[in-house]
């Protein structure tokens, strides 16, 4: 896995605004307590198949290295597990922050380096605002590529392994419209509409 | 005792089995779960929270005013919602900008959040409501030399300051209940680590990555099944364990329980009430310990 | 009072103060006002010439009382109070008005500093009809010496002050001295013995005949004053006489009760009857009777049937002990991070379970490293040699919250702890898993060096867990530097836990009425020139207790604590400022108010009344307002002294609004001289009088200064004051509530404290004040009339 994609850290590169950006979103206020200690990168489970390791991606914030930042595999791989902000002597929660990157790359125009990605979450939350809960088949379905055949028939085989035994239905459930749900989501929309 | 329960999406789906066994068991450890009418997706940890954060707080703002309507604590399964519902409730806690968003978001629905709601999970209810000494009261088959491994995961016992009910390093609620229910809790490295439930459907090679670990250590240290209290990582470790064992060349073979089918095993109840026979890796290992230890404990006697 | 005769000097300082204020002016107005007999202006006042002038003025003119208007008091008071003791005028009967550094230097308006200096002296010229005589007293102290804690720093101070001819009682809370240095192998850099360096000079502090060691004591009371203290001491017992106990150990023989070693961080266990450790001093088994089944049960007492020394005495009863001594050190150490603290002071979270510590045998700390040391090292799980051995530090330290220093020795310790490793077993491993390596010291960046050239790993990243896995133990952590995952076996893992100050530092510090800093050790009365000091004048302090540091630092910070006590009691006499508070007993009605406001103790309600000890008092006046019948005042700063000065500073034409700031004497008006001194510019609005804390100022005189044409008051508080920043805003704020009643807005007072460099800080509170005050307009003269009213036309 290639660790490092450029070598030389310049100017231009650094963005100035970027902190101030990252103090606003939900635990971004700490982002300059990292000391870089690393226990970060020692403790995360998901390391393994990151580009940078969590600290690193601090270490760059610090530095302004916005694009760097989200262009990157990390912000992407964080699983959300919470051991290392446990165990962060500066009680970051660094995946609050990782959240926050992945908001800002998928409002900006960086590409992600797994391109499901921002269609896992676009699509994700299209399924949950349309019936209020989450409709698996139709997530899997929307996000195999109609032409990639092995995907579609591993997918085809767990799913017919799973309807067997009963964990799949073939409807997804609905809430009521007595509840007003889709009003909800309309009055989020018009709040903060995501761009992309 | 009286709960307002939080199903969650996946309990609704893939993890029927676990409420199927926790309401065969709730009637014996005086436990009611009375559903949220009506609830939908918790906010999805990450899945909608990095796409829309509003959204996502304001669904768990949805669940947790309709909840508050009930006049009860909210409980649920799963340890990703576990996590979701409280961050949600923090934030509406200690962010008045974001609850007046959210406020204007639910009001058109005729709801209202005044931020009583606290979530627990049923791990919780089991540790600190009920008891393990009543746990063990009500065994009718104590589990004799069946070797379980207990899977915590990640979102059960962190962040550190979410309602937590365990230790984040060294979680014993899930190891007293095994003991309870006269098993043997097996000690392994992997207790808490993350099985990458959120990377399941964008990075399978990742999770199964992350997954093998606890199946590999589990498996070293003789363990005959493994339990967990999260349908996620349930999932991950059972419905994927043969795809995982294709991967990497690997030999497990595990049996993987939800907590309240093991303790419901303890209780005598029939496996079918359990949802024991929609689990993917076939559990006919575990009936067969027992059976030859329930020989050798009748053979010692 | 007799008929004033007021000398004043207003000096050109070469052109300083004459090139900015026209002092022909000021004399011409200040020759006009009451009671000034003479005005003259000099050149230099601060030269020969202009001090015998002082004097002849003196001698001819029959002066009483004399103002010296030119530089700021802090350069050259105890220069005139010179000339005047010469010419047998009393000194605390001449003052300075400061019209350099707070007048000419900052305000480049020529007519406006000349208007504020004729202002500033007009003030003095009143306050000074009011003083009185005083006299320095002296008083006899105690030359007796308490030092409380036996540790390194304890046995050190107590050897200087014997040897400089000092009786110390050396008070120590465990069977024996010698602290946790007694526990340590080998010291960093030199890898020295420890115990071959620490125990001849506990065997000399044993056998002097200047030290008292006071074992298994701890002080519980402390009254009286500097130079003159009475600690009761409480004595735990023994249960074994000292005297006959010859430590043959056929006692511990034949005890049946086995417990944890405390000397040996819990490895190994000793008897419920138990030396402390081979060389302890006093070299006495004592009975640990939360363990003695005699205590427990009423059963055994076998020991005492063995015992040659027939030493045992199990009726031993706890003793108190009253000793009075002239000065205090506070060396009580620091304890190690554990468990049950770090869920204390992180919130429930306990830093070292990430690490496994006490879920296997072979994660230990650096105490009980050095304790395998002089074992014989070994894997605590099976005896064996260690061959690969990591060293985890910062367990616990740099944190965001509860410990947020770093421990100072971790670093050291692990360097040092490799080094002997390799030299017990060369083919050992020692790796080191570190934040920042810190070898600060003398010799340390070379010992490190040394470290490296003989192959012990360097790893950069904060070690994130240790997990049994088997026999041995899994370490998980981040090469920060190659940015790689690093998974390694180890047979033993060596945590460095935080420091902490020592268990009942906070109770022993109000005991002592000294204070804790924010990281909890004691807090030294200046950062950089008073760091043995506390507030309490004869409390010192020395070693760990103050802060964590190693061996050397506290053996030369200790030669300081020893040097100061000595100057203290030296001359078996302290002379004391006159300027204290006292009790006018015809108006006190003894409702013992006062005695919650003082910070220093000095107050007390007794069988006579309410008395206040002259020698504790620091006279910083926080009490005299706080008397509901104004029965307390201070000397050198009384209320009449004070309402003079305010209402001179006050009334002088001009139609600019009035700003009078009362800066806290020493600190904060320092702070305003050193905005002099560096010619920074501000308003000549503002018009500083020194007071010995902004507490001593009260509501009536508040009042007084708008009645008599204040506009807006600031008070100013040094940072080091006893009064602190939360004092000083409830004072105040007390005060705005009640200006309140007289129509006067709140928004006309306000406070801060300052340290002394931030003089920007003060410039900038005069120039925001002004404004604010300049926008609100000044009082009207309506409302002053009131208050003049309600002052009684004006005292």
């Amino acid at each position: 896995m290639e660790h490092s994609k450029f070598h030389q850290i310049t100017r231009e590169m650094s963005d100035p605004a970027f902190i101030e950006e990252i103090k606003k979103m939900p635990g971004g206020d700490k982002i300059l307590d990292c000391i870089q200690c690393g226990v970060c990168a020692g403790s995360c489970h998901a390391r393994f198949a990151m580009d940078y390791s969590p600290m690193q991606v601090l270490k760059m914030a610090h530095l302004g290295l916005k694009k760097e930042i989200l262009s990157s595999s990390t912000i992407w791989i964080c699983a959300s597990c919470y051991t290392c902000a446990s165990r962060c002597p500066r009680g970051l929660d660094i995946p609050a922050i990782m959240s926050g990157f992945k908001n800002m790359a998928m409002k900006s125009n960086v590409t992600a380096p797994i391109a499901l990605k921002p269609k896992f979450h676009k699509t994700f939350t299209e399924i949950v605002g349309k019936y209020g809960r989450m409709y698996e088949p139709e997530l899997q379905i929307k996000l195999t590529e109609k032409t990639d055949v092995g995907a579609l028939m591993h997918n085809a085989s767990l799913g017919l392994r799973m309807f067997r035994k009963g964990k799949i239905s073939l409807q997804p459930s609905k809430l009521s419209p007595s509840t007003h749900f889709t009003d909800i989501v309309k009055n989020v929309l018009k709040e903060e509409a995501p761009k992309k | 005792m009286k709960y307002a329960y939080f199903p969650g999406c996946s309990i609704h789906a893939s993890a029927k089995e676990y409420a199927m066994a926790a309401q065969a068991i709730n009637k014996y450890l005086d436990v009611e779960l009375v559903e949220i009418p009506e609830w939908n997706c918790c906010g999805a940890i990450d899945a909608v929270y990095a796409y829309n954060p509003l959204l996502s707080i304001s669904l768990s703002a949805r669940n947790l005013a309709l909840a508050e309507n009930m006049k009860m604590d909210v409980v649920t399964l799963c340890s990703a919602c576990y996590f979701t519902l409280n961050r949600a409730s923090n934030m509406l806690r200690e962010n008045g900008d974001m609850k007046g968003k959210v406020d204007r978001a639910i009001n058109d629905a005729g709801l209202n959040y005044a931020g009583g709601v606290k979530v627990r999970h049923y791990m919780d209810i089991i540790a600190n409501d009920v008891g393990f000494e009543k746990i063990r009261q009500q065994v009718k088959s104590p589990l004799r030399g069946l070797r379980v491994a207990p899977y915590y995961g990640c979102l059960i016992v962190r962040p550190t300051g979410i309602q937590r009910f365990d230790d984040p390093e060294h979680p014993t609620s899930m190891d007293k209940v095994i003991q309870a229910v006269g098993a043997e809790a097996v000690n392994y490295p992997d207790k808490t680590s993350c099985c990458g439930a959120s990377l399941a459907i964008t990075d399978e090679e990742v999770m199964m990555e992350m997954t093998k670990h606890p199946l590999l250590t589990a498996k070293n240290a003789k363990a005959d099944c493994i339990v967990t209290p999260c349908p996620m990582c349930h999932f991950n470790l059972d419905a994927k364990q043969k795809d995982i064992e294709t991967h990497f060349d690997i030999d497990i073979g595990i049996p993987v329980l939800y907590i309240t089918q093991l303790v419901g095993l303890a209780f005598g109840l029939p496996p079918k009430e359990l949802g024991l026979h929609r689990n993917i890796v076939k559990p006919d290992s575990i009936f067969e310990k027992l059976r030859v230890s329930g020989q050798a404990t009748a053979k010692a006697a | 009072m007799k008929q004033p005769k007021i000398g004043v000097y207003i000096c050109h300082c070469g052109g300083n103060i004459s090139d900015t204020v026209d002092v022909a002016k000021v004399k011409d107005a200040i020759s006009k006002c009451k009671g000034v007999e003479i005005c003259e202006t000099y050149e230099y006042m601060c030269s020969k010439p202009g001090q015998d002038m002082i004097e002849r003025d003196i001698k001819e003119h029959n002066l009483n009382r004399v103002v010296v208007a030119s530089c700021s008091p802090r350069m050259h008071l105890d220069t005139f109070r010179g000339a005047a003791k010469r010419a047998e005028l009393n000194p605390y009967l001449l003052e300075m008005a400061n019209i350099r550094e707070q007048c000419s230097w900052v305000h480049d308006n020529k007519e406006l500093a000349t208007t504020k200096a004729t202002s500033l002296i007009r003030g003095l010229t009143e306050r000074v009809k009011h003083l009185e005589p005083l006299e320095t007293k002296t008083m006899p102290v105690n030359r007796d010496v308490a030092v409380i804690g036996g540790g390194i720093a304890g046995v050190l101070a107590s050897i200087e002050l014997a040897d400089k001819g000092y009786k110390v009682y050396l008070i120590e809370r465990n069977p024996s001295i010698g602290g946790h240095m007694a526990q340590l192998s080998k010291t960093f850099p030199t890898l020295d013995c420890s115990a071959c360096i620490l125990t001849p000079k506990m065997v000399y502090v044993s056998q002097n005949p200047n030290i008292e060691i006071i074992d298994m004591a701890e002080p519980v009371a402390v009254n009286g004053s500097p130079g003159n203290f009475e600690l009761t001491v409480k004595i735990r017992p023994r249960y074994v006489d000292k005297e006959k106990c010859i430590s043959c150990g056929e006692c511990a023989k034949v005890c049946p009760v086995k417990k944890w070693s405390r000397h040996e961080e819990g490895l190994t266990q000793e008897k419920a009857i138990y030396l402390p450790f081979k060389q302890a001093v006093p070299n006495a088994y004592v009975i640990d009777r939360d363990q003695c089944l005699w205590f427990n049960k009423g059963v055994c007492r076998v020991c005492e049937k063995f015992c040659k020394g027939k030493a045992i005495t199990f009726d031993q009863k706890e003793e108190t002990r009253q000793l009075n001594v002239g000065a205090v050190i506070a060396c009580t150490g620091y304890q190690q991070l554990d468990s049950g603290i770090s869920k204390e002071v992180f919130d429930g979270w306990d830093v070292f379970s990430q690490y496994s510590f006490g879920l296997h045998p072979d994660v230990v700390t650096n105490l009980q490293f050095e304790r395998l040391m002089l074992q014989g090292m070994h894997r605590p799980s099976n005896g064996k040699p260690p061959k690969k051995v990591a060293f985890v530090l910062c367990v616990g330290s740099r944190m965001d919250r509860g410990i947020q220093y770093c421990c100072k020795i971790g670093c050291m310790n692990a360097i040092k702890h490799s080094l002997l490793l390799l030299k017990a077993f060369p083919e050992a491993e020692p790796w080191i898993f570190y934040t920042d390596i810190r070898a600060h010291g003398k010799g340390y960046e070379e010992f490190y060096s040394n470290a490296r050239g003989h192959n012990v790993k360097f790893i950069r990243g904060r070690v994130a867990e240790v997990v049994p896995n088997g026999d041995d133990l899994i370490l998980r952590a981040e090469d920060t530097v190659l940015g790689k995952h690093i998974e390694e076996n180890f047979d033993m893992v060596v945590l460095s836990p935080a420091l902490l100050p020592n268990s009942g530092t906070g109770q022993l510090s109000k005991m002592l009425g000294i204070d804790l800093g924010p990281d909890n050790f004691f807090l030294e009365r200046h950062h950089k020139l008073r760091p043995v000091d506390t507030k309490m004048e004869g409390i010192y302090l020395a070693g760990c207790a103050v802060g964590p540091k190693d061996i050397r630092e506290t053996t030369v910070e200790t030669m300081a604590t020893a040097s100061k006590v000595a100057t203290f009691l030296g001359r078996g006499e302290i002379s004391l400022s006159p300027e204290k508070a006292h009790i006018e007993t015809e108006k006190c009605n003894n409702c013992g108010a006062c005695t919650q406001y003082c910070p220093f103790k000095a107050i007390e309600s007794t069988a006579k009344g309410i008395v206040i000890n002259s020698i504790s008092c620091t006279g910083c006046g926080i009490c005299v307002p706080k008397c509901p019948t104004e029965a307390i005042d201070l000397k050198q700063s009384t209320d009449r002294e004070l309402t003079a000065q305010i209402q001179g500073t006050c009334e002088t034409d001009g139609d600019k609004p009035r700003i009078l700031a009362f800066l806290e004497k020493t600190t904060a008006y320092g702070s305003a001289d050193l905005a002099g001194q560096t010619r920074i510019q501000y308003t000549p609005d503002v018009r500083i009088i020194a007071v010995p804390s902004a507490g001593r100022v009260g509501l009536k005189h508040v009042l007084t200064a708008f009645a008599s044409g204040a506009d807006g008051i600031i008070f100013i508080e040094g940072d080091d004051s006893p009064f602190r920043e939360d004092g000083v805003r409830d004072h105040v704020n007390g005060m705005k509530k009640e200006l309140g009643k007289f129509g006067v807005e709140s928004l006309r007072l306000v406070s801060m404290t300052t340290t002394l460099p931030q003089f920007d800080k003060v410039v900038n509170l005069f120039q925001t004040f002004d404004e604010r005050i300049t926008k609100m307009g000044r009082v009207a003269p309506e409302k002053r009339k009131r208050l003049l009213e309600a002052l009684g036309g004006g005292k």
